[in-house]
């Protein structure tokens, strides 16, 4: 088992991921689909600021943690000479990166129009920290990074659908509007979701690069659980697309709120799946 | 649902499994039974790292934090200089940051008869 430090660097991570994810997603979510969404765009902005304050104090607690991690005591979160050392490495690259997006959400959060463009770019720029440190960048391979940005960006803007929906689809008034955002993320998902899995594989046989190390290590069993968690997010994203949000199409307003249900069931499977890739990212080495 | 939540979170940890800590060869050898305290101890890794805290516990005396000297580099292999605290059993925790940013850590003994 990791250490205290260990453990709570996991949670920071998680809290990186949720934060992000959650910000960049909302932010895409609200410019693709402005109209849908326009009965509670104040809510979403206020939703992708507090996600985004949460990703810019994980990215600090974080990089204290690591400096923690380092000396074994508290003593490491402010000793000068871990956190200069930490700031030479690819673990000060991913900081700067980290606090450029974080700021750009929030900056591009409190600005009309364009501005959602700049958090977009922030978004960006933030997942694209995550290509520079851990086991993606020891590849030195700028496809396999950008196969990663590509996976996040997907994950980004899965996990940015599941307010606004569940949102509008528990206000019986904006039954039409839910129906219409359902239906059209729908439509994209049969394209996003597809391209998340095949890069989030292809990323995994080239870390893992035979089946003994997916079967029999904990780093390729970790991604394994992973993979059967996104199989339950399969199955309950196909009875959204199926059933709930062509019931709701025809007025059917206890679809729509089977279908909050199902979003609240499919953001816990997320978490989890969270939780596990900053396990599988933190803790848990890549097979030899 | 708090229940589930905690469950699938410990499911998503998985035990004994670690870590980046990839330790090739210690001096005196982990486990090792020796007769009398070495003046120094030694580390070898598989990849480059630099140390930045060794601690050495011992059955009668607190632990302490060992002096790493001028060993403030990136690099392979280590001695450190060990005080004496007699018989008895030595642990020996490190700590290091590998080239990729990634905390290492682990711990080795040695027992003195």
């Amino acid at each position: 088992m990791p250490d205290i430090w260990g453990i709570a660097s996991i949670l920071a991570k998680l809290g990186l991921y949720i934060g992000f994810a959650g910000s960049t997603g909302l932010v895409i979510v609200s410019y693709l689909y402005s109209g849908f969404v326009a009965p509670i765009s104040l809510g979403i902005k206020r939703q992708a600021r507090a996600l985004a304050w949460l990703a810019l104090a994980a990215t600090v607690v974080g990089f204290l943690l690591r400096g923690a991690a380092l000396t074994g005591g508290v003593d490491g979160m402010v000793d000068p000479e871990m956190l200069g050392l930490l700031w030479q490495t690819s673990v000060g690259d991913a900081f700067v990166y980290r606090l450029i997006g974080a700021v750009l959400i929030l900056v591009g959060l409190s600005i009309p129009h364009f501005g959602l463009w700049i958090a977009l770019l922030g978004g960006t720029v933030a997942l694209w920290s995550f290509a520079q440190i851990g086991h993606v960048p020891e590849q030195e391979s700028i496809g396999i990074q950008l196969l990663l940005l590509l996976h996040l960006l997907c994950v980004a803007f899965w996990v940015g659908i599941f307010s606004p929906l569940r949102s509008l689809a528990l206000m019986p008034e904006h039954l039409t509007d839910a129906a219409g955002l359902g239906h059209r993320f729908g439509q994209a998902a049969a394209l996003i979701v597809p391209t998340l899995i095949v890069a989030g594989l292809w990323m995994a046989w080239l870390l893992v690069g035979n089946l003994q190390g997916l079967l029999f290590t904990g780093y390729g069993q970790a991604l394994l659980f992973k993979v059967l968690l996104v199989g339950l997010l399969l199955i309950l994203a196909a009875a959204n697309k199926l059933r709930f949000v062509p019931s709701m199409q025809s007025g059917d307003a206890k679809a729509a709120r089977h279908l909050a249900r199902s979003i609240e069931v499919e953001a816990i499977v997320v978490l989890v799946v969270l939780a596990t890739t900053a396990t599988l990212t933190s803790v848990l080495t890549l097979p030899s | 649902m708090k229940k589930f939540i905690t469950l699938a979170l410990m499911a998503a940890l998985p035990s004994g499994v670690l870590a980046h800590s990839k330790i090739e060869e210690t001096t005196p050898a982990d486990g090792a039974t020796i007769t009398t305290v070495p003046a120094e101890i030694g580390l070898n890794f598989s990849k480059d790292i630099r140390l930045t805290r060794i601690q050495m516990a011992h059955e009668e005396h607190l632990a302490v934090s060992l002096d790493l000297g001028d060993q403030t580099n990136f690099g392979q292999e280590f001695t450190i200089p060990l005080p004496s605290n007699g018989t008895g059993t030595y642990v020996i925790e490190w700590r290091g940051l590998g080239e990729d940013g990634h905390a290492m850590q682990g711990e080795f003994s040695f027992t003195v008869e």
